[in-house]
């Protein structure tokens, strides 16, 4: 059990206080699938720092079950890969100094093949297009074999097919190990393909939470999962006269984004 | 337009051909004296014969033993301290006023201070070479630490690495190209310096090969001597950058020095 409460997180941009997460309570269960959706800049990238213990709260606190810190695997919303390693080495990172040399060998190698770039082991990041870069952030993360996974939009620069692959073995790799997954996405379709529940985040704060009780393997086009969906795009799009209100100035990416058959 | 590898070298080749010539036909023809500017086959034959004798060979043995312990110690003393300031900003603040200080002094002007503290033996050569080394390795790890972008840290403080390991798994890997260029500039710095420190007080070495030929009215030597020089700079910058591309290929186009 990840249980967070009250949690909180302002920055200072030029003498202004910025409120990117504002008294959040969460609490995730081990081997749960909590997939985060929000406007940009709600704070769900904040909240994925925070987990991940990069950043301190201005308030409130995490708590992991057994009072220590899991194995956190992240992977950013953006590649943050060494340009000074390969594809294999920058795979195989967080395990360097930790496990024996074969071992990462064959985790790496395991983690590539999942994510299509065995090929390109002996690339260089710089000989990368966007979406491969992306993809070695998720085997980077993949290959500590976390107990607590934390992704960032991670298929955001992926084609449909590619994504689509990603997805399914994201959710084999759930299904085998049940780490803890946290998974923002922008993608609603996603969101309900892949979650347990559905965290909906307006403002630095949750605002809603959705649970998904449909069977897996999910099939984007099954009745159930796209009504679901099209109540989680109503949430998101809010009453138009009340998001006026809540944000002003807000943009309506996420509303304009997605297009329900 | 793309320039071809070919007529790139062609272009260099014939600048240095009409150099040549132009020297050649300069004294060949009596437009200078000889006396002041010999013929190349002149220099060619006095460089084949200090080669002969041994002559050349010795001063360049001097020479090149005192860049390369001038240059190891100042390496060895900049490095860590780049690294040291890089983590910790309170040692900084506090060195670098003296250091910013130090820096605007040329190493020469430092001369006659060290000739007097340190004797005219290789202490002071070297003494000259660390001088003229420290600054450009120092600031140059130091700007490479400063650039490091603190996003590819968040990466190393996501996968649990204690605080030395970021150091030396992502600063440093991150600082080298910034280092490397110092290490490159350094390398012409402290040649230059060392052999204008041979000029001044010395008994062997290339610069003393040149003010001893300068005394003996020998201008011959004195070009065979200027030509080894700088032939001796462009080997080592050379070799330096054989080394980059073979241990680091992907900061082969980073560390291109464009204005050193
Ligand atoms: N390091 C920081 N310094 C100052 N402000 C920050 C910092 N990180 C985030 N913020 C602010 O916090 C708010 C939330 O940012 P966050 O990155 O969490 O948004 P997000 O939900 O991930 O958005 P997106 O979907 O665009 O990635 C924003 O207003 C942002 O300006
Ligand atoms: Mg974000």
């Amino acid at each position: 059990m990840l249980e967070v409460r009250g949690l909180s997180k302002h920055y200072k941009v030029s003498d202004r206080d910025v409120v990117a997460l504002a008294d959040v309570d969460l609490m995730l269960a081990p081997g749960s699938f909590t997939v985060v959706v929000g406007r940009s800049g709600c704070g769900k990238s904040t909240l994925l720092r925070l987990l991940a213990g990069l950043v301190a709260p201005t308030t409130g606190d995490i708590r992991h079950a057994d009072g220590h810190r899991p194995t956190i695997g992240c992977v950013f919303q953006e590649p943050r890969l060494m340009p000074w390693l390969s594809v294999a080495g920058n795979a195989g990172f967080g395990l360097v100094g930790k496990v024996a040399k074969a071992e990462i060998a064959s985790r790496v190698a395991a983690a590539l093949a999942l994510v299509g770039l065995t090929d390109f082991r002996d690339a260089y990041p710089d000989q990368l297009s966007g979406g491969m870069a992306s993809r070695v952030g998720l085997a980077r993360a993949l290959v500590l074999e976390p107990d607590l996974l934390l992704l960032d939009e991670p298929f955001a620069a992926l084609d449909a097919f590619t994504r689509r692959g990603l997805q399914a073995e994201l959710t084999d790799i759930w299904l085998a190990r049940r780490p803890t997954v946290v998974f923002v996405t922008h993608d609603v379709e996603e969101a309900v393909l892949l979650a347990d529940q559905v965290v909906h985040m307006d403002g630095g704060r949750i605002i809603g939470r959705r649970p998904v009780p449909l069977a897996r393997p999910r099939d984007a086009t099954d009745q159930a999962l796209v009504t679901l969906r099209r109540a989680i795009l109503d949430d998101l799009a809010g009453d138009p006269s009340q998001a006026a209100t809540r944000h002003p100035s807000s943009d309506q990416r996420v509303f304009q984004q997605e297009t329900v058959p | 337009m793309a320039i071809s590898r070919f007529s790139k070298r062609f272009g260099a080749t014939c600048v240095i051909a009409a150099f040549a010539v132009a020297w050649w036909q300069a004294s060949a023809r009596g437009l200078v004296s000889g006396f002041l500017l010999p013929t190349p086959q002149t220099v060619l034959l006095t460089g084949w014969e200090l080669v002969g004798d041994g002559t050349l060979a010795a001063h360049v043995a001097v020479s090149i033993v005192r860049i390369v312990a001038g240059y190891l110690i100042a390496t060895a003393l900049a490095l860590p301290l780049a690294f040291l300031f890089g983590i910790s900003p309170a040692a900084q603040r506090a060195f670098e006023p003296v250091l910013e200080f130090l820096r605007q002094i040329p190493p020469l002007a430092m001369m006659p201070l060290l000739i007097l503290w340190l004797g005219i033996g290789e202490t002071q050569k070297i003494g000259i070479i660390v001088l003229a080394c420290f600054f450009p390795i120092f600031l140059g790890a130091l700007g490479g630490i400063a650039q490091c972008d603190p996003k590819l840290v968040e990466v190393g403080r996501a996968c649990a690495l204690s605080r030395g390991s970021i150091l030396r798994r992502i600063v440093l890997p991150a600082a080298l190209p910034a280092i490397v260029i110092g290490l490159r500039i350094a390398l012409g710095q402290g040649w230059r310096a060392l052999v204008g420190a041979e000029l001044v007080a010395s008994a062997a070495g290339l610069g003393y090969m040149i003010v001893d030929a300068e005394q003996l009215a020998r201008t011959d030597i004195i070009i065979v001597g200027i030509f080894v020089i700088g032939g001796l700079g462009l080997l080592a910058d050379f070799g330096m950058r054989r080394l980059i591309a073979r241990t680091a290929p992907w900061l082969r186009e980073r560390t291109e020095i464009t204005h050193a």
